[in-house]
């Protein structure tokens, strides 16, 4: 019975199977990408610490002092401690991760830092020596031996590659050198960056961590193995959810286009299975049947799925990179790793959504008397069955509470709980929605028998109806709210970037250069045509070493920072900070509250004002740049936003300013125009979002699918109506555009109320699931073209759909259509 | 003389670096106390260097070994840094128990800075964080080494003066005159203090001999190794002998004295001491293979005096290439009316670093 | 005036070339009841599609009321199908989403008659079949000899001159069966219709005028 059943319509069990596999593929490998992202990400920080047991790190760049070493060293409990002047450097043109040790500490603590000397005179303790791994090897296009000038800090010096470092994982780029040359020869004396620990054998780690966190001053954090993987967690674990959440739309998608699909072959098979009722197969035999088939077609599409995962996973990383092109995990090349558990997970979900759609429409199937089914044509259809609505609006209301509950652990959970409560909820009230809709055409005959039929249809139907509604709905919802969102987002953020990128030209140097001293900033500020040139500098600060390090931006606080509300004044004695709105909403603070930093000595600050800020989701503050300049001494800046004197023409300014760079930075400055900015970050921000367009279309088009399969199925299984409806004078034709009339309704309720669901889900999106896990909001913008496109190319494809169906069905000789058939 | 090697550990550091001035030991300078225990920073390489044997309360025999090490390297003075490794200071603590046959031993080295490390000068203090070595105002010795198996707590006391080695401190190493080193040794300490084992204390008592050398110069190329070994005799002598055996065979160099019990010396001439392997042990780590029993010949003024060596066993071999350092042999050994300690160096790959 | 139905020499084979009949003649007038029997097989529904327009003869001719309906294009053997032939079907064939009384209007709203007017008429002939007050019901409410009523009607509805109708009380017991027969023939009679029923009960025989066999060489008088 069931092989006969999928011989009879093979279509629809391969759509509802690949509508399974399409969903588990997105989820599986969104999964694997972000897996593999996160692991190489993982690695990289690892290469980097050389896997210390704890480590103890400068909250600033300006690193913390290195009287803190021997402190550090002899804290109960550590058995060994070794300092690190970490930089970033570049050495011919590749730039590479340089590490100043102490080899007789690192050799003890972090073995896989330590050097191999190849061949000639040099030692660990030779302070001209370099040890660079073999990434950092290649990169530099150098053999050991060679000597290759290695600018950090601002700084340049010659230094001799002196061997390898075998323990530092494949790809990663790496230097090392003394301590003693790295804090001498880069202008850290004094200074160092972080203290790598090993405790000693059968110490407390808790306990040594705890007592050596209050022990240390606020410059320095403790960080671990574990604080390094939730940081590249968090770094990419809202727009990782985001995807998953897509992933599992479509997966939610393939679970209706069975249930749809299932429905239909249960209604058709409906007096078989009232036959063997009476022949005595109990009821749960019924639904064990069709559970069965509905679990063969999840295997299958899980089977698929998961195959198409993994090659999606490996083209998309090696097209796009770790965070699909996001920009989360700059400079890691991540290699594809199977995930098992992400697998079986999935492969449950596909499974989980095959039985459901398979169960809940058998079960229907069981309980129908057998004798009515049997005496019947098969149709139970009752246009008077009052249409269920308290428990959509039960759903819409629950999801409404969830939308309004806060983030748990930084992620919008019940946001998305509120997501899945509408959707269901919407997809629920489509009976009663298709009759909401419907009832203006209802109350007036048009005349037209073929568009009368078509509505009377879908109004004494509205369960069929719904059937083929849920997919559409649920699909199209999904996409209007993501686009929604989208085009809010990226319209926030073309304002935002009108608004900070006022100035005329636009100065950055590398960091690594050490930035435009003083002098440099006058020079700058007096070339010809340069009316002012507004100079920034961005600083990371380590405020928990499990998240991403906050910027501190020391900038000129005026009306070029975008703020969000008004400015108000400090307490006495506390420093005046302007937080982002990620900042304030990751650190809890608002306007006049007090906050400790880790710069300055014993310095107190206050929020002043909240700006706005996409740019940087870890958060940033911003503080008048006099005034960071007297609390860290820190006076070089890296960027620049000219003002131009009025008439002066930006090309030739652009130039002066580039000869009028230090020599010592020249070929690191680049000028560049408000408009290049603005068009760089935009396609950033498309590329970012690249992946979720993909997904979008994919949903779109499994909604489709499951449209087409299921009026096309609902049409074939009418065939007997049709017969009749030719013998009493109804023309071929006249049939054709019934169904044509009803696929467009059909695509014009889905459409309309999809809309309308996805308008309510985009607000949550909005308005709960941005600000939630990206700590940013921004007002709704909704694109009209894209929904209307959306609206029209449903009722196109149902319409369309349905008719092609609906000509195949009056093709079929009207005779033998009206005979019994069983 | 003794442990050059760490002299040809540290040339390979040295090579590349600016040539610094490294002073040269003469003869006819007297050795002053206390200073000379203290440190002697300007030489190259120095140390200070304790070897006994320990009786624990229940009547068993153990061997010890603590030794602290300095070196200088050349660089720059000009680098401000406070990490500038112009000083290392290395540790090596061994402890041999012949009712396990197994030698445990630690090592330790930091750059001299930051209160972690160092070694002072004016009198014997140094250290490597808690791993310390010094002498106290009332003239003993002490040292603390808690090491990843063990840890020695030791007061070592003399019972003699110090016992100038070569020309009143001044040792020669080979053929050269400007091979040599200031040497001096203190023989016959009487130690008491505590040895934890497997999480057990056990009061020890026993007698050592630390030996006290610094210099600038470097092992003579042709040579592969050595042999050397401090006796303390129970008549209250002490006797030390040395040879350096070439990398072709036969001794390069070869040199000692007898400290007799009155204080008179007997300086032996590189042809007045004889070492002859009596057996031999294969070390199962490192494959080596060792002259541990050997017949020690002396000619005295009385006559040739012959000492046969016994190591208190024959497991007592020193791997400490993991802490980038050499694999040598040092054991506990008797003779006829004595004990002392036997080292044997350049067994493996001649001095392979 | 014409014949209702005029059959003439119709012949038809099925596509493996065995002749189902041939040389088939057949008038049938107003008010007139004929029932075809035969075995199955033999070719009655063949034969009643041929007189729907459904079906086109391999030969001869078939007019309605003079209209040589087996020569006519589709279009126009759908709209004569619409305005003057009346159809019952064993399996009633009532769409469960309309009403009774839009489903008895059917083939006039399908001839674009205003929607008062048919349901004025629908009405009237709900209540001529027994069913005066069930206008506003739906299918899954009725009995099956209610259906067969309400198809009755619906046959009816646009004062066809032919009513065709297959096995019509095939899915019914017999009391019900007696009942419906007994209520088609005297709509028919009444409004001088006339009737071509395709049946192999010989209940539904009884209540016709003329019982023919569907033979290969024709119809026959039913000797049963």
């Amino acid at each position: 019975m069931i092989l006969g059943e999928w011989r009879a319509h093979p279509a629809r069990v391969i759509t509802a199977a690949l509508a399974i596999a399409v969903g588990v593929a997105l989820g599986f490998a969104v999964h694997l990408i972000n897996g593999s992202a996160l692991d190489a990400f993982g690695q990289a920080v690892r290469a980097v610490n050389g896997a210390a047991d704890l480590q103890v790190r400068a909250a600033t760049p300006a690193g913390m002092d290195e009287a803190l070493y021997p402190e550090v060293a002899l804290h109960p409990g550590v058995a060994d401690a070794s300092p690190v002047v970490q930089l970033k450097a570049t050495a011919a043109g590749a730039d590479l991760t340089l590490l100043g040790l102490d080899i007789l500490r690192a050799g003890q603590v972090t073995p896989a830092l330590v050097g191999q000397p190849m061949g000639g005179p040099g030692s660990a303790f030779d302070l001209g020596a370099l040890f660079l791994s073999r990434a950092a090897l290649d990169a530099v296009h150098q053999r050991v031996g060679a000597t290759v000038a290695v600018t950090a800090a601002g700084r340049t010096f010659p230094l001799r590659i002196a061997g390898v470092l075998p323990g530092v994982e494949a790809g990663r780029r790496i230097g090392v050198i003394d301590i003693a040359a790295a804090q001498w020869r880069f202008g850290r004396i004094g200074r160092i960056d972080r203290i790598d620990l090993k405790l000693a054998e059968g110490a407390d780690a808790a306990a040594v961590r705890r007592t050596l966190a209050t022990a240390l001053p606020p410059a320095a954090t403790l960080a671990d193995a574990d604080s390094d993987a939730q940081q590249g967690a968090a770094l990419s674990r809202a727009y990782r959810v985001n995807l998953d959440m897509l992933a599992l739309v479509a997966l939610l998608t393939g679970g209706f286009l069975v249930y749809s699909a299932q429905s239909l072959s249960v209604t058709r098979r409906l007096r078989s299975f009232a036959l063997l009722r009476t022949l005595g197969l109990p009821r749960a035999g019924i639904v064990v049947q069709v559970a069965i088939e509905g679990l063969v077609v999840g295997l299958v599409g899980t089977a698929l799925g998961l195959a198409i995962g993994y090659a999606l996973a490996s083209v998309a990383l090696t097209r796009f990179g770790g965070d699909l092109g996001a920009g989360y995990f700059g400079g890691v090349a991540p290699a594809l790793a199977f995930a098992p558990g992400a697998a079986l997970l999935f492969a449950g979900l596909g499974l989980a959504a095959a039985l459901a759609g398979s169960i809940i429409p058998a079960r229907a199937a069981a309980r129908a008397a057998p004798a009515v089914a049997l005496r019947n044509a098969g149709d139970v259809v009752d246009p008077r069955t009052p249409v269920a609505w308290r428990v959509p609006l039960a759903l819409v209301g629950a999801g409404v509470v969830a939308a309004l509950l806060p983030a748990i652990g930084g992620l919008p959970l019940f946001g998305y709980a509120a997501m899945a409560l509408v959707l269901a909820g919407g997809v629920a009230a489509m009976p009663w929605a298709a009759r909401l809709l419907l009832a203006p055409f209802d109350a007036h005959a048009t005349g037209r028998p073929a568009f009368d039929l078509a509505i009377r249809h879908l109004r004494g139907a509205p369960g069929q109806a719904a059937v083929a509604l849920g997919g559409i709905v649920a699909s199209t919802a999904l996409m209007i709210a993501m686009a929604v969102m989208v085009t809010s987002f990226r319209g926030a953020v073309d304002d935002w970037l009108g608004d900070i990128l006022s100035a005329d030209l636009y100065l950055r140097v590398d960091g690594s250069t050490g930035g435009f001293d003083p002098a440099a900033q006058t020079r700058l500020s007096a070339v010809p045509g340069v009316a002012r040139i507004a100079f920034t500098r961005q600083v990371p600060l380590t405020l928990d070493p499990g998240q991403p390090a906050t910027i501190l931006i020391a900038r000129p606080i005026d009306a070029t920072l975008p703020l969000i509300g008004p400015t108000s004044a400090v307490p006495a004695g506390t420093v005046p900070v302007w937080l982002s709105e990620p900042a304030s909403r990751l650190m809890h603070k608002s306007r006049g509250d007090t906050l400790a930093l880790p710069i300055g000595r014993n310095t107190r600050f206050a929020v002043a004002g909240i700006w706005r800020d996409y740019a940087r989701q870890q958060g940033a503050i911003a503080i008048d740049t006099a005034t960071y300049s007297r609390l860290t001494g820190d006076t070089p800046r890296d960027e620049g936003a000219v003002t131009l004197k009025p008439g002066a023409d930006p090309a030739r300014v652009r130039r002066a300013l580039m000869t009028a760079a230090p020599p010592a930075l020249s070929g690191q400055v680049e000028v560049a125009s408000p408009a290049t900015l603005r068009a760089f970050a935009l396609t950033l921000f498309d590329r970012s979002f690249a992946i979720t367009y993909v997904l979008e279309a994919v949903a779109v088009l499994v909604g489709l699918a499951g449209v087409a399969t299921t009026v096309s199925a609902q049409t074939i299984a009418r065939i007997r109506e049709f017969g009749m409806l030719r013998h009493i004078g109804a023309g071929r034709r006249q049939i054709v555009t019934m169904l044509g009339a009803e696929g467009a309704l059909l695509g014009g309720v889905g459409g309309v109320a999809g809309i309308a669901l996805g308008l309510g889900l985009s607000q949550i999106l909005i308005h709960v699931v941005n600000p939630q896990s990206f700590n940013w909001t921004m007002t709704t913008r909704v694109p009209v073209p894209l929904i209307a496109g959306v609206a029209a190319s449903l009722i196109v494809a149902a319409a369309a759909t349905a008719m092609l169906a609906g000509r195949r069905a009056v093709a079929v000789d009207a005779v033998r259509a009206v005979r019994e058939d069983w | 003389m003794r442990r050059l090697w760490t002299l040809l550990a540290l040339l390979l550091l040295a090579a590349a670096a600016p040539v610094a001035d490294f002073p040269v030991v003469r003869p006819g300078v007297p050795l002053a106390f206390p200073a000379d225990h203290g440190a002697h920073p300007a030489y190259r390489t120095e140390w200070w260097y304790a070897t006994g044997w320990l009786r624990t309360a229940d009547g068993r025999n153990l061997g010890f070994q603590v030794t602290f090490f300095r070196s200088r390297l050349p660089v720059d003075p000009r680098n401000p840094s406070a990490f500038n490794p112009s000083q290392i200071v290395f540790a090596h603590a061994g402890l041999s128990d012949p009712a396990t046959g197994r030698l445990l031993h630690d090592q330790r080295s930091a750059r001299a800075g930051f209160g972690l490390a160092q070694a002072a000068t004016g009198d014997a203090a140094v250290a490597i964080r808690d791993w310390t070595f010094r002498r106290t105002s009332a003239g003993r010795f002490e040292t603390r080494i808690p090491a990843k198996d063990f840890t020695l707590a030791l007061s070592l006391t003399p019972t003699q003066p110090p016992f100038a080695q070569g020309e009143a401190g001044y040792s020669r190493k080979g053929p050269n005159p400007a091979d040599a080193s200031r040497y001096y040794s203190v023989p016959h300490l009487k130690v008491a203090g505590t040895v934890l084992r497997g999480g057990r204390t056990v009061r020890v008592t026993g007698e050592a001999w630390l030996d006290r050398e610094w210099s600038s110069s470097y092992l003579d190329p042709r040579a592969a190794g050595w042999d050397w070994t401090g006796l303390n005799l129970d008549d209250g002598s002490a006797l030390m002998a040395f040879r350096i055996r070439a990398k072709s065979g036969g001794t390069l160099w070869a040199g000692g004295s007898l400290r007799r019990p009155d204080g008179r010396i007997v300086r032996f001439a590189p042809g007045d001491v004889a070492l002859t392997p009596l057996r031999r042990w294969r070390s199962p780590g490192t494959g080596a293979v060792y002259p541990v029993e050997q017949l020690l010949a002396v000619r005295l003024p009385e006559g040739i005096r012959r000492y046969r060596l016994t190591p208190l066993f024959d497991a007592q071999e020193l791997d400490a290439r993991s802490g980038g350092l050499p694999v040598y042999w040092e054991g506990a050994v008797r003779t006829q009316g004595g004990r002392g300690y036997l080292e044997l160096t350049g067994y493996v790959a001649p001095l392979a670093i | 005036m014409p014949p209702r139905l005029l059959l003439t020499g119709l012949a038809k084979s099925v596509p493996g070339g065995r002749t189902l009949f041939q040389g088939l003649d057949l008038t049938v007038g107003p008010g007139e009841l004929v029932a075809i029997m035969g075995e199955s097989g033999v070719g009655k529904s063949t034969l009643l599609n041929i007189i729907a327009g459904l079906d086109k003869p391999d030969t001869g001719t078939v007019a309605v009321e003079g209209a040589a309906l087996s020569e006519m294009d589709e279009a126009a053997a759908t709209n004569l199908r619409r305005d003057r032939i009346g159809f019952v079907f064993q399996a009633f064939h009532i769409l469960p989403y309309l009403t009774l009384r839009q489903n008895v209007a059917l083939p006039l709203a399908l001839g674009r008659t205003a929607a008062r007017a048919a349901t004025a008429r629908a009405d009237a002939m709900l209540e001529l079949v027994g069913l005066p007050t069930r206008g506003a019901d739906y299918a899954r409410d009725l009995s099956g000899g209610e259906l067969q009523r309400v198809a009755i009607a619906r046959a009816l509805v646009h004062d066809p001159a032919l009513i065709l109708a297959d096995e019509p009380t095939g899915n019914l017991d017999p009391e019900t069966a007696d009942r419906i027969l007994a209520l088609f023939a005297d709509a028919v009679r009444s409004r001088g219709a006339a009737a071509v029923i395709v049946t192999h009960s010989l209940v539904a025989a009884a209540v016709a005028d003329r019982t023919l066999r569907l033979t290969a060489t024709g119809l026959v008088p039913h000797d049963g």
